[in-house]
């Protein structure tokens, strides 16, 4: 009551209660609402190690056999820091997402600083900055190395073509708005889905476009290219079969929510898996639905196929193999951490990179039993 | 069900959808979408605006009485109390109905927030959060991602300019509805909320997507609308002259001039009466804010004037 008569400690209150609730609303405001970049590499397996990007910006080479590291970790960090407060970014640590590329001796990664790097894949020395100087767009998709070059989608809607060894500008071809897809190749037929909504065929060589392809939504996962066909998935809802010579639809299927990772195959039926919490079994001539997994939580980490079994993990962290003869889903394990980042295999062992709290487990998919962990943020 | 849930099922997933929706129909503009939206939440909530406007404009108008109460019951609290617990009764006024009002809406706001934020995904992390706020409508799933782009900004990225137009107008606001007051202690809480709030907002804007700044910047402008036709510029108004007395006060005087009626002291005055010195008195009545129609013809400090004739080029008398 005695607030109410006195007017000084009333606006006193008042003024608290202001700052308290733009401040409290700020905060919840950024909870959940994803507005900072911080990263989901997925590993690249080559000669018994595995490439990855941590969520604060280093590169780790990892031993699979143990787990150990083969060289001191490598920071990757950007001068540019926004904001200080809010949703605006505060680390300058680089985000990566999508797969790392190995290939030559080198590992490349493409960073949301606008940067493509290329490293020693043996010593983790730096060889090649791409631009040099400046920084493109932010790249979110993967970099992909083939016929000597390195392809990577940036935010500026290019898809850029690179010297693998020295990293020098090849090409580039525009798209209509950011790339976010990590690019596919077929022969000498290169494939790219945009924000645009489009999927693009393009010659590897020059860049030059053969074909595109429009759906209804932005095009995030990276295609799937078998028996002459493409598979990708699009933001508006559709899974689409398209064939690579003409870029003619041969048929398509409707979930409920985006198509974010990449599909798989195995023995002509295509594995889908979508923000819906489901992946479904779809056969790949026909595109009939064979079976609906529902795995109750939103999957945009891409999935692995391990001799007759799908590895699939959702974003609550729960790991689960997908019997392919009868597409029965069999929990391995559940994480009970965020799971964004593509799965990497190698050799009936599944390497599955977490997030929240950011470490990454090599899990036998037979068993489910974890044979290493390695802790990657300290945070 | 945890509250979380229930938040995001019944206020933030329709706001998010509808906001989708409404840029689709708005030329795939998300500036004009902000603007367009927060304009019908405005509405929407008028009357709750407009009571919060009514009350705070009321306890202003109290401030002389309780400078009165204050002066003349200063050290016995317990009187004091009473005496302005009666005031607020006869005046059918509380301190709590400024602030109701503000906290019923206060959820409004925060989902709007939330909402532009979100809709406004950058990351991935972003888009993947507002893929689980999506209903099932095609026309939600072939808008998305939204253009970031609207007149000069990226709707995605902090603005200097648009942070200091929000700045620049939640000053003009907290102005307008500052009390002027002779007490020097309310007098300086006014003064640090009409620095600190515009400040804070700015530093905000600074840090915040400039799609969120673009919604401060609406509905800031909007109240400041809202706030000149129902009080009057307030405070913003120079200090010796009575600005516009806004909608409501100028309907107030027209009808008592039409019924007649006559008050001595009218409690619904822009100006507060200074409590003390004898100079702000003089200042009033050289300004003339505070005459008053007695009724017995015109007031006695009014002096007729002499018309002189107006000595200027234009008006030269011609020479013979």
């Amino acid at each position: 009551m005695w607030i109410k008569y006195n007017r000084i400690l009333l606006s006193k209150v008042l003024l608290l209660l202001v700052i308290l609730l733009v401040g409290g609303a700020a905060a919840l405001g950024c909870a959940r609402t994803g507005a900072v970049p911080r990263g989901w590499s997925g590993g690249a397996i080559a000669d018994g190690t595995l490439f990855l990007g941590s969520m604060d910006g280093k590169l780790v080479a990892v031993d699979i056999s143990d787990g150990s590291q083969r060289w001191d970790p490598v920071t990757l960090e950007t001068s540019a820091s926004a904001g200080g407060f809010g949703c605006a970014p505060t680390s300058t640590a680089v985000a990566i997402y999508g797969n790392l590329a190995v290939g030559e001796g080198l590992f490349y990664v493409g960073g949301y600083d606008g940067k493509i790097y290329a490293f020693n894949s043996s010593s983790g020395a730096l060889r090649w900055i791409y631009p040099r100087q400046d920084a493109l767009q932010p790249i979110v998709g993967g970099p992909l190395v083939a016929l000597g070059k390195v392809y990577v989608g940036c935010s500026d809607g290019k898809l850029y073509a690179l010297d693998a060894a020295t990293g020098d500008y090849q090409w580039k071809f525009q798209t209509g708005d950011n790339i976010w897809s990590t690019p596919a190749i077929d022969g000498d037929t290169l494939f790219i889905g945009s924000f645009d909504k489009k999927l693009y065929a393009l010659n590897a060589a020059d860049g030059s476009k053969r074909w595109e392809f429009e759906t209804e939504g932005a095009i995030v996962s990276t295609p799937l290219i078998y028996n002459n066909t493409v598979y990708i998935g699009s933001f508006d809802r559709y899974f689409y079969a398209i064939d690579t010579a003409d870029g003619s639809l041969n048929w398509k299927f409707m979930a409920e929510n985006w198509f974010w990772a990449k599909p798989v195959i195995y023995d002509d039926t295509v594995y889908a898996a979508c923000l819906d919490g489901k992946v479904y079994a779809l056969d790949a001539e026909s595109g009939d639905k064979l079976a609906e997994i529902d795995l109750e939580s939103p999957i945009s980490s891409s999935p692995v196929a391990v001799d007759d079994l799908i590895i699939v993990a959702s974003e609550e962290g729960e790991v689960y193999s997908i019997y392919t003869g009868d597409n029965h889903k069999r929990e391995l394990m559940n994480l009970e951490v965020r799971v964004n980042a593509p799965l990497s295999a190698s050799q009936g062992v599944v390497y599955i990179h977490t997030q929240e709290y950011e470490a990454l487990y090599a899990l036998n998919v037979q068993t489910g039993v974890v044979l290493w962990t390695l802790p990657l943020t300290s945070k | 069900m945890d509250i979380g849930t229930i938040w995001d099922l019944i206020i933030l997933e329709p706001v998010i959808n509808s906001l989708i929706w409404l840029c689709s129909t708005l030329f795939d503009s998300f500036g004009l979408t902000v603007i367009v939206f927060t304009i019908f939440i405005m509405i929407c909530m008028y009357p709750l605006t407009a009571k919060q406007l009514r009350a705070t404009k009321g306890m202003q108008e109290l401030q002389p009485k309780l400078a009165e109460l204050q002066k003349k019951y200063g050290k016995d609290r317990q009187a004091m109390a009473r005496e302005q617990m009666k005031l607020y009764k006869e005046s059918g006024l509380s301190p709590a109905g400024c602030m109701l009002p503000m906290l019923v809406q206060m959820p409004v706001w925060i989902a709007l927030y939330q909402s532009i934020i979100r809709v406004l995904a950058v990351t991935p992390e972003g888009f993947l959060s507002l893929s689980q706020y999506l209903y099932s409508w095609p026309i939600v799933y072939s808008t998305l991602p939204l253009a970031n782009n609207f007149l000069w900004l990226d709707l995605a990225t902090p603005d200097m300019f648009i942070a200091l137009l929000v700045g620049g107008s939640m000053w003009l606001q907290q102005k307008m509805t500052m009390p002027r007051t002779a007490d020097p202690k309310q007098r300086a809480q006014s003064q640090m909320m009409l620095w600190m709030m515009p400040m804070l907002f700015a530093f905000f804007c600074l840090s915040f997507p400039s799609g969120l700044a673009l919604f401060w910047l609406t509905s800031t402008v909007i109240r400041i609308v809202m706030q000149y036709y129902m009080t009057g510029w307030g405070a913003l108004a120079p200090a010796g002259a009575k600005g516009p007395g806004g909608r409501d006060e100028r309907l107030k005087q027209r009808i008592a001039m039409e019924g007649g009626h006559k008050k001595e002291a009218p409690l619904d005055a822009d100006i507060v009466e200074p409590v003390s010195t004898p100079e702000e008195e003089l200042g009033y009545e050289e300004s003339g804010d505070k005459r008053q129609d007695r009724g017995e013809g015109y007031p006695a400090s009014f002096r007729p004037v002499s018309r002189q004739p107006r000595r200027s080029k234009g008006h030269r008398p011609k020479r013979r």
